[in-house]
This record gives C-alpha cells, sequence and structure tokens, in this order.
C-alpha cells in the first residue's frame, strides 16, 4: 500500500557547493562534468549526478552513494573552472512522497507548488518555517528538500506536526 | 418553545445539548447557538460595554455587536464570541459577558443613572479633573465597569497551522454571487478559491426563500457547491473569514478547523492561517442590513429585519409573537410577509416612504396595520412591550408587540475593499458607500457591489466573471442565467427619526447615541475620523459594522454637509477578530522559533549539558558533574582541568566561509585590517575586519589551505552577517575579482582539545600526524583523513593553552566528539561549555562579543598595530578620523579588585578615585567580568580613556544597581601567562 505521505532521511550521498570562476559558464561546468548545469532554478541528472541550481553560476552537486572523498573527484574535474565546497556533511536531505506531499510542503513554503508552475525538476531557495531550504521536485508526487544538517530537528517537528493535520497520517 | 416543528436547515434528529449561564438547553445539528437561544426563548444574551444595559440578538451573522458571550471555559474559554456565528455542538458551554453578579441583574446598570458622565470623550475628560481623581476613582472604576469578557490566562491547550495557496481566483462569499462567478471561472478552468465564513455555500439563499429555474434557490446553491468541490481546480474553504488584504495580491483568511466541535480532534489544528496569492479577487461579500436609530433602539427584542427571516427560515426558529416592522426597505416588507407565512402575528408595518407600500396576500388578508410616511420614535419596557409611531399626519400611535424588525437600507460589506488605502464613495441609488478603486486584481460584485436583487446579483456577478475568463485568454464554458422569482431591492434611507424620548444607540457595542454624535459635533470633533476616536464609533470588536455609516450620516448632519461631503473611514485588517495564536501557529512553546543543534548534541545531553542559546544554536553552556553545588562550581572545574590537562569544548557553531578563486587573497586583503595575500599554505592567521564606518565589525581566524582555497571563521553571532558582507564586496564592490565564496559552517563540526595534554591526546588519536611543535607550530593547520573522512587539525588557541581544533564533516561529528572522550579518558579530559570558554577567554584578554560591540575600534581593543598602512580596506579612511584615534577614547584594559574577596560586575562604570559619582566623571565602563579560578579572584576587561597608560592606577568601580562602589586595579588585559609562553607551548 502506497503511503499517503511519508518522509525519509537520505543518506550516504555527497553534496558539494560549485561556484564558476569568472568567465566561465552553465555549458563549461556541465560539459566537464558530464552533467547538464542548469542556468536557471532548475535541476538536472546524469547517471548518479544532480545539478541543482541555487543562484547565478551556482549550483548543489549532488552524487547519490558516494564516497567521502567524493568532492576531490569534482573539484578535479572542475579544477580551474569552479570552485568547490565540500558540503556533503552540511546539509540533511529527505524525500517527501505521497499524494499528500504537496499538500503538505505547501503548508510551509510560500510558493506555488502547483506542477503546472512548479514542475518537473524545478528548484526553489525558500523558507519553511523559518528554516532555509533547497526543493526540487523529484517526481509527480515527490519532492527532495535539503537544509542545514543543524536544523534537522526543528524541520522534523514541524513536519510531523503538520502531517498530524492530515487525514490517516502515515509517515 | 419557539421552535417550528417543521421546516429550517436543521437536523431534528441530532438534538444537541448546551448550557448557557449554567441553565441546560437543547437545540439541533445545524443551529448557531443564537438560534438555538431563540428557540429557546432566551431574549436577554448580554449586557452593554458602558452602561450596562440588557442587550438581546441583533443579527443572525457576523457583524453582530450584541450577543457577545464567553464561549467554553477553563483554558479554552473565549470571550467575545459571536453567538450569531457559533455553530452549535453537544456540550457547548456559553457564559454571558459584563454583568454582575447576573445576567438578570447587572449592579453596573446603575452607569446608566450617571450616563450624563459617561457621554462621548468621557475618558479624555477625566484626564482633565483633578490629578489625584484618575489613579484613585476613575481608572478603577473604568477598568471595572468597561471591557467585555475576560481571558482565562491560562495557556492555549490547542494547536494552529498555516497553509499557503494560490490561485487565478480567490471569490470571499459563496452566496448567490460568488456561487455563479465561482462557477463560471471553474468551468473555464481557472485555479479558484471559494471562501465563505458559514458552515456550507449559500449565503443569502440559506435564509431566504427563493426560487431559482423553478427550483428552490437554496436546491441550486447546494448543486452549485457540490460541482465546485469536485472540481480539481477549485478548493472549497467553508468556516474560512478572509480577513486582510496585502500588498502584492496577498490575502489572510483564518479557517475555523475545529470550532464547530467541542474541542480538536486529535492532531487538528483549532484553526489555520491561510496566506493567498491571488491574481484576481471577487468581493463577494454581500450587504450588511443598516439599524434604525430611535428610542430604545437597543432593547432586547429590537431585531434587524433580515436577522427574523434567517432564524425563521434557516433555524425555524421564532424571535417573538408579535412583531412591528419598521423598514424603509422593499426587503422590510418581504420580511414582513416571511413573519406572515411562519404564523406570526403583525402589528404594524411602519415605512417612512410614502406610497401604499409592498403589500403581499399574505399581507392584505393579515391583521396588520400599514402605516406609510411613519416612524418608529420610541420602545418601551426593558424587553419590547410597546411601540410608538408618528404616524405621516404627525399623529401618535401605541402598539403592543414583543419583537421590532428594522430595516434601514443596506450597506454593501467591502471592509476588505479598503485595506490598502481606497476610500468608499457615496452611492446615491443605494444610500450607501460603494468601492470605488479597489486593491489590484479585486472586483466587488453582487450585494458587495450595491446590487441587492437576487436577478441583479446573478447578472453582475456573472459578467464579472465572463470578463475575467474572456480578459484571461479563455472561453466560458456556459453563461445562462437562471431565471429567479420575483426580488424587490428599493430602498431609501433615514437616518434619524426626529424627537424621542428614550436613548437612541447608533453603535450598540460602544454605547454611543445619537446625543453622543451631536456633543462631539458641537465639541469641534467634525472630522470623520475624529468622530470615531473621540466617540469610539465603530472601534469595537464588530468595527461598525452595523453602525458606522449610521454615525457618519448624524455627523453630517449636525455639520451641515452631505454624507458624501462627510465621507468615511478607512477600514484596515482584520476585518473580524484573529486570534494571536493562528498568526503564531506551529512557533510558540519551544518551536517559537527554530533551533540549530551541533552534531555533539546528543553528546552533550548524554553528558549532562546544560544548554545555552547563541542566536538559534543550542551551546553547552556547562557539564554538572554531581555532588556540584551551583555552576560556578562547575565551570571553576572545567577551567582548572583544561588549564592544567586537557579540556575540549564544541566551537562548531563559529561562523565558516569558504573563499576561493584566483584573486580570493586579494579579496581578504580588502576586507580585513590586515594583510592575507602573503600567508602561507597551512597557516592560520587571526583577522579584523571594519565596517565601512570605521568600527569594528568582526573577527576570525583564517587558514590557507591552497594558493586559491581560504577558510575564514566568524564570531558564531556575526556568521550571516559577514558572509553577506563576504557576497556584497565581490558581487557589488570588486566584480572584477574572480573570487567565489560560500558558508560551510554547517559542513564542519569542530572541537577545541586545549590544555598541556591535549597534544598527547591528539598524538595518540592520530598517530599518522606529526603534532610537535617543530612539525606543526603555533597558527599551524593541515587537511588529513580521519577514519576515511576528510579531516582538519588547527593550532589555535582562545583558551591560552596549548591548543587545537579538530574539524569533522558534521555528519561525522558526533563519531569525533566520543572518540576524542574514548582516547581522553586515559588523559583525564574533561567537556567544557561556552561559560569555561568564556572565563578562559576574559583570563586570557581576548575580545568577544560584549567588546565587539559596534562601538570599539581596532585601537580600542588593543588591536591598532594591526592596522596595514599598505594597502587599503574596507573602513580604513573613516577609521583615521580624528576621534576614532583619539587617545582619550575609552580602552581595553584589565581590571582586578584592590580587596581579593570583592567581585566586579561588567556593565559597572568607572570613575576617578574621590570623585563625585555622576555622568561628567565617568570614564568608561566594565564589558566583561568573571570569577578566575586561575587566579582565585574576580577579574574584568574594560574600556577606560587612556587605558594603557593608566596601569597600576586605583579606581573606583561604580555599579549604582547591583552593590556598592569596588576599588580596583588598572592593569593589563592579560591575566595569565601574558608572554603567550603556553600557546606556543
Amino acid at each position: 500500500m502506497a503511503d499517503r505521505l511519508s518522509l525519509r532521511e537520505i543518506e550516504g550521498f555527497g553534496l558539494a557547493t560549485v561556484m564558476a570562476r569568472k568567465g566561465i559558464d552553465a555549458a563549461t561546468i556541465g560539459d566537464a562534468l558530464g552533467c547538464p548545469a542548469p542556468a536557471g532554478p532548475e535541476t538536472a541528472t546524469a547517471g548518479s549526478l544532480r545539478m541543482i541550481g541555487t543562484g547565478p553560476g551556482t549550483w548543489l552537486a549532488l552524487q547519490t552513494s558516494a564516497k567521502p572523498s567524493w568532492s576531490g573527484f569534482i573539484s578535479a574535474r572542475l579544477s580551474g573552472l569552479a570552485s568547490i565546497s565540500d558540503q556533503s556533511g552540511g546539509y540533511a536531505l529527505y524525500r517527501i512522497e505521497g499524494p499528500q506531499a504537496r499538500d503538505l510542503l505547501q503548508r510551509g513554503a510560500f510558493i506555488d507548488l502547483d506542477p503546472a508552475i512548479f514542475g518537473p525538476n524545478t528548484v526553489a531557495t525558500t523558507m519553511i518555517a523559518h528554516i532555509g531550504v533547497i526543493l526540487w521536485r523529484a517526481g509527480d508526487d515527490a519532492f527532495d528538500i535539503a537544509l542545514f544538517r543543524s536544523f534537522a530537528s526543528s524541520f522534523k517537528t514541524w513536519f510531523a506536526d503538520t502531517a498530524a493535520t492530515f487525514p490517516s497520517p502515515s509517515y | 418553545m419557539s421552535r417550528h416543528s417543521k421546516g429550517g436547515l436543521i437536523d431534528r434528529s441530532r438534538a444537541l445539548s448546551f448550557t448557557f449561564d449554567q441553565q441546560h438547553f437543547t437545540g439541533f445539528e445545524g443551529d448557531t447557538l443564537a438560534s438555538a437561544l431563540i428557540a429557546s426563548d432566551v431574549q436577554l444574551v448580554g449586557r452593554s460595554f458602558k452602561y450596562h444595559r440588557p442587550r438581546g440578538i441583533l443579527t443572525a451573522g457576523s457583524e453582530e455587536p450584541n450577543a457577545l458571550v464567553t464561549l467554553r471555559s477553563g483554558a479554552r474559554a473565549e470571550p467575545n464570541s459571536r453567538a450569531t456565528t457559533i455553530p452549535l455542538f453537544d456540550g457547548l458551554e456559553a457564559t454571558s459577558q459584563n454583568r454582575w453578579p447576573s445576567l438578570g441583574f447587572d449592579v453596573m446598570s446603575i452607569n446608566q443613572l450617571a450616563s450624563p458622565l459617561l457621554v462621548a470623550g468621557f475618558y479624555y475628560k477625566t484626564f482633565m479633573w483633578p490629578k489625584r481623581f484618575w489613579e484613585k476613582l476613575y481608572e478603577p472604576l473604568i477598568r471595572r465597569a468597561a471591557g467585555l469578557g475576560a481571558l482565562s490566562m491560562l495557556p492555549d491547550p490547542d494547536s494552529y497551522d498555516r497553509a499557503h495557496a494560490f490561485c487565478d481566483l480567490l471569490v470571499i462569499g459563496a452566496g448567490p454571487a460568488g456561487l455563479m462567478a465561482a462557477r463560471i471561472a471553474a468551468r473555464a478552468g481557472l485555479r479558484v478559491i471559494l471562501a465563505d465564513e458559514d458552515i456550507c455555500v449559500g449565503g443569502r439563499l440559506l435564509a431566504e426563500k427563493h426560487e431559482m429555474d423553478g427550483q428552490s434557490a437554496y436546491r441550486w446553491g447546494k448543486d452549485v457547491g457540490a460541482e465546485l468541490d469536485a472540481l480539481p481546480n477549485v478548493r472549497l474553504l467553508p468556516r474560512t473569514t478572509v480577513f486582510g488584504v496585502y500588498d502584492g495580491r496577498e490575502y489572510g483568511a483564518v479557517e475555523r478547523v475545529s470550532d464547530h466541535q467541542s474541542q480538536p480532534q486529535p492532531g487538528q489544528p483549532r484553526q489555520r492561517l491561510w496566506k493567498i496569492i491571488a491574481q484576481h479577487a471577487f468581493l463577494a461579500s454581500g450587504a450588511i442590513e443598516r439599524p434604525l436609530v430611535f428610542g430604545g433602539n437597543d432593547r432586547p427584542g429590537v431585531m434587524m429585519a433580515s436577522a427574523a427571516v434567517t432564524y425563521l427560515n434557516r433555524y425555524a426558529a421564532a424571535p417573538g409573537r408579535c412583531a412591528v416592522v419598521f423598514t424603509t426597505t422593499d426587503s422590510g416588507w418581504a420580511a414582513a410577509d416571511t413573519l406572515l407565512r411562519k404564523g406570526l402575528k403583525i402589528a404594524a408595518i411602519v415605512d417612512p416612504r410614502p406610497g401604499p407600500g409592498i403589500i403581499s396576500e399574505r399581507i392584505a388578508a393579515s391583521d396588520a396595520e400599514i402605516l406609510t410616511g411613519a416612524r418608529v420614535t420610541d420602545v418601551h419596557g426593558s424587553r419590547v412591550k410597546t411601540v410608538d409611531v408618528t404616524t405621516g399626519d404627525g399623529r401618535g400611535r401605541r402598539f403592543a408587540a414583543d419583537l421590532l424588525l428594522m430595516s434601514g437600507g443596506w450597506n454593501p460589506a467591502i471592509g476588505l475593499g479598503g485595506n490598502l488605502g481606497a476610500r468608499p464613495v457615496w452611492s446615491e441609488d443605494i444610500q450607501s458607500f460603494v468601492l470605488d478603486a479597489a486593491p489590484p486584481g479585486m472586483k466587488a460584485i453582487g450585494a458587495a457591489n450595491g446590487r441587492f436583487a437576487l436577478d441583479d446579483i446573478l447578472a453582475d456577478s456573472a459578467s464579472a466573471a465572463v470578463r475575467l475568463v474572456k480578459d484571461l485568454g479563455l472561453r466560458c464554458v456556459e453563461t445562462t442565467l437562471p431565471s429567479t422569482s420575483p426580488d424587490r431591492a428599493g430602498v431609501s434611507a433615514l437616518w434619524h427619526v426626529g424627537p424621542h424620548r428614550k436613548k437612541a444607540f447608533v453603535d450598540f457595542q460602544h454605547d454611543v447615541t445619537d446625543a453622543d454624535i451631536d456633543l462631539a459635533a458641537r465639541e469641534g470633533f467634525v472630522s470623520i475620523e475624529h468622530l470615531k476616536r473621540y466617540t469610539t464609533l465603530g472601534m469595537a470588536t464588530d468595527q461598525g459594522k452595523t453602525s458606522q455609516l449610521n454615525g457618519h450620516a448624524l455627523l453630517a448632519a449636525a455639520t451641515g454637509k452631505s454624507i458624501a461631503e462627510a465621507g468615511t473611514i478607512l477600514s484596515r485588517p482584520p476585518y473580524l477578530p484573529v486570534a494571536i495564536g493562528v498568526l503564531a501557529g506551529h512557533h510558540r512553546d519551544e518551536n517559537f522559533r527554530p533551533e540549530r543543534r551541533t552534531a555533539g548534541h546528543d553528546w552533550a545531553i548524554e553528558r549532562g549539558a546544560t544548554f545555552v542559546d547563541a542566536g538559534q544554536w543550542k551551546r553547552a553552556q556547562w557539564f554538572a558533574q554531581p555532588g556540584e553545588k551551583d555552576w560556578k562550581e562547575t565551570v571553576n572545574r572545567e577551567v582548572a582541568a583544561t588549564r592544567n590537562g586537557v579540556g575540549i569544548c564544541d566551537v562548531s557553531t563559529l561562523g565558516k566561509i569558504d573563499v576561493q578563486g584566483p584573486d580570493a587573497g586579494a579579496l581578504l586583503d580588502r576586507l580585513y585590517i590586515n594583510t592575507f595575500s602573503t600567508l602561507a599554505v597551512g597557516k592560520a592567521r587571526y583577522g579584523v575586519m571594519l565596517r565601512e564606518d570605521g568600527f569594528v565589525m568582526d573577527d576570525g581566524t583564517t587558514t590557507r589551505f591552497g594558493d586559491d582555497r581560504f577558510f575564514v571563521t566568524t564570531t558564531t553571532v556575526n556568521a550571516a552577517k559577514v558572509m553577506q558582507h563576504i557576497d556584497y564586496a565581490r558581487q557589488v564592490l570588486w566584480p572584477d575579482l574572480d573570487v567565489q565564496a560560500t558558508s560551510v559552517t554547517e559542513q564542519w563540526a569542530t572541537y577545541a582539545v586545549a590544555g598541556p595534554r591535549s597534544r598527547a591526546l591528539l598524538q595518540a588519536m592520530f598517530a599518522d600526524l606529526d603534532l610537535s611543535n617543530a612539525a606543526f607550530p603555533y597558527m599551524a593547520a593541515a587537511e588529513f583523513v580521519w577514519q576515511g573522512r576528510p579531516a582538519r587539525i588547527f593550532r589555535l588557541s582562545f583558551s591560552g593553552e596549548l591548543a587545537f581544533e579538530v574539524s569533522v564533516p558534521a555528519s561525522f561529528g558526533e563519531r569525533m566528539i566520543r572518540a576524542l572522550f574514548e582516547t581522553g579518558s586515559a588523559f583525564g579530559a574533561v567537556p567544557y561549555g561556552t561559560e569555561a570558554l568564556g572565563v578562559m577567554r576574559v583570563e586570557k584578554g581576548h575580545a568577544a562579543g560584549n567588546e565587539l560591540s559596534g562601538q570599539t575600534t581596532a585601537h580600542d581593543l588593543g588591536m591598532g598595530r594591526m592596522l596595514s598602512k599598505k594597502k587599503d580596506y574596507i573602513g580604513r579612511t573613516m577609521a583615521e578620523r580624528a576621534a576614532l584615534v583619539d587617545p582619550a577614547r575609552p580602552t581595553l584594559v584589565g581590571l582586578k579588585p584592590v580587596d581579593p574577596a570583592r567581585r566586579l560586575r561588567a556593565g559597572a562604570h568607572l570613575l576617578p578615585k574621590g570623585a563625585e559619582a555622576i555622568a561628567r566623571n565617568d570614564q568608561g565602563y566594565v564589558t566583561s567580568a568573571a570569577f578566575s579560578p586561575t587566579l582565585g579572584h574576580s577579574i574584568a576587561l574594560a574600556l577606560l580613556q587612556h587605558g594603557p597608560s593608566r596601569h597600576g592606577e586605583h579606581i573606583v568601580v561604580h555599579d549604582p544597581v547591583r552593590g556598592p562602589d569596588i576599588e580596583a586595579i588598572v592593569c593589563d588585559p592579560v591575566f595569565v601567562d601574558p608572554e603567550g609562553i603556553r600557546v606556543r607551548g
């Protein structure tokens, strides 16, 4: 039975801030990585690597199931093209999934999550319950959300309180 | 019982018991508290604010000024709840307000005898009388007499939720206009939100008998509601009040999720705050019937005609047996017809308009006397008993009746339309104010747009919706209008009935009479806004929804202006009272704001940490051990154990910023007063940055890990500010530099390992590293790998001891802190908190938050020599201003009490010995103070005029708040190891 709403913490990922050096465009970064680097608030994937646009010339590179030394690999690929900061330990990453996922996030995020507006691979840097989050659509009924690790406990409290207001929560 | 056996939208199979003032009653599912009270023949439900006059139920809606009760009891008690909008539930408990000792007999109604003293502005006038009267007499008297219900003062046991929504069209009100417009928009595919304060859609169709397309209009409304509810692009929000319009097409609304139940279901909030962004909005909030101003118009038994119709049709509850109907509207005649249809008697129908009246067959066949060109002047009885009428030819008539219905016209409910500052304009046609300019995207439709007849309402709302759909480039699916039964909507206004004997009220809730308005005008309060504030007209919890216009019309008459000239007030949010709790939502108690926990948080709890807030961070303040009698003992132990052995402190909360790129060093040189481009890879350096105005902004160490890779640290509290400052510098000031920066505060968990045994401990843990003084000297830094993870080690010291800082990714931080103590147990390692950290930094004379106050320069803090003269940097020019380099500026010094038993306190002021304790002699103040367990006495850091040249001088530490003067010796701010031998050991 599919859960109407689930919150799952993703672990073992590699995450790094990628900031383009002066005069280096998104396409160059994407070519060097073998994964498109969107020039706006969008995400793109190639294999297990995902590039998440968070600002002009700025991305989070996300690798599922990465080795601890993974950011060194990114640094090597983008040597001279971008500045890399390992963030693998700095963020907590969650998958929120189920038919109620959008409604639940809409309780916290004051951005329009309608699929016509916030479609596949759209990214937003926004706030939920006064906590800064990076949010992207991971499927029709699925969203991924990254937030500073120190806020994880407060975020989960907000999630649980809010999920409890939905009919028959299961998370 | 005044409940009819048939009819109404109540479920007679579901009886609900409730109490009012401890008396038991029964109502039905579908009732409001007001309808159930009416059905139970309860006429007296409250006392008025100022005169404590008995009051009944005036309306059947949220505009109700009189029937305010305290709903529920204990912690859930909610004062000033409108009985007219409280859905009845089983076990409901309501209590009348503003009466003592009982509703029937109220001692304070004696205020009426003193009413000459309680006229308009009485509150202000009391200020003018002998001053001693105010505190002793007026204030206690006014406080006891005034006010409505009281708060329980208990914590709210319920929770509150928040939601956000976005739509093409927000329809405010689900009456015929709102339903019609919403259906057209929804069928065309717009994203529609339809909000209505009632428990179900329909608006006036729930209360009146009309036909649409040959079927009951109520049924039509219900069908449209069901169709809308089934559409995926529509969200129906019943029990929801849109209370405000804000910039950016934002609307605030409160959904009463659980208020119709005795208490919320598990997990459910009591209410939910909605923030809605609507590109377009239709204000379909209907109209509010206007009372008439005559003597005794506030007596229980005087009711709005539309309210009586609602109670009869919707709730099958009769508010009386024999009525006089006083109307200036066609709808009042329709109300008379309804009364007769429901079996009530009508003594007279009084209409000041000339002409025969609107005499239905039922009216013609009844005993009702038709008096046109006439007016009601007074009502007699503490509840309605007799009614005085002046007929068209000036004769007086008296009628016996227990109910007086009044209908003075209809005011479009356009309060929300004025929220962004547009003043409504006068309409001669409907004798009321209408919206001229509405907030961007908003349009009033139906009765809110001054269209009162049902066919007009449907036509107006349909055309508005069709126009919107077309403007958006979409196609309408269906636009045919339903045919309607006849609905006459003629009105003319009668602002005052002329001479009358009893008090005639304009604002029922605030007890403002026609005489008060005249008095205000005579006293010179001739603007609408002044009238409002002087008389408090329209300033009660109902915000004058029934009273405002009558008051303005009377002021206009008193000042010889037209109503259009006198104008009306601006309405601000909220449209109806909003509980503070729903605005706070989730964010109360421990969730007041989100908290940030370090990776070692759970470990610190296990070790018995007491936490302190540092911004949003929770930091371990100290780690008490069993048997320690207070925190001072704990902190002294932590300091001593660190200085004599090894202590470990979580310093993960310090701000951390990666500054990278070919020009990273150049940027740092411009940000800091000292130079970083010359820093060697693998070395750290302490730096200070200034604001543009030349004062110190922040400090911290910066480490170079590569030619183009720097790692900047900031104080905990300034982390975000410094990040912004760096981004501003690189993006705005010097976009030509090739430099990138990002916060890595969260990436690294960092632990300070301090004390003479720190090297031995870490060497035991990290056998591959050479931590000897030769290989890893003071201010060295290195990256390495620990347990397969990237790790960093720095030779930095805040404590003044031989010390290191160790960093790992935060996801690995808990493992690191536990490993440090597993290895550290052999070395007697102790955890220490921010308090011991603070004591040790005062002992070492390090400036911290208290000294980096935004008012100190680098010179003030003894760091003038760091100010580079070889380069430019932010703040340099302003820091060189004469006043900022004046040696007389208070400058950092240390203080020791002459008597070591005395305690220095932060905040105390410094005076020369023998000087009088006045501001002119003030030479500085104590910024930080601590008991130094290392020295065995109190020490302090202070800012003192000419400080560095006064070491050895005795000075008076003056603390007028907390204790007697203390004599202290001025000294160097570095109390422990001033030569810095230990840190380099």
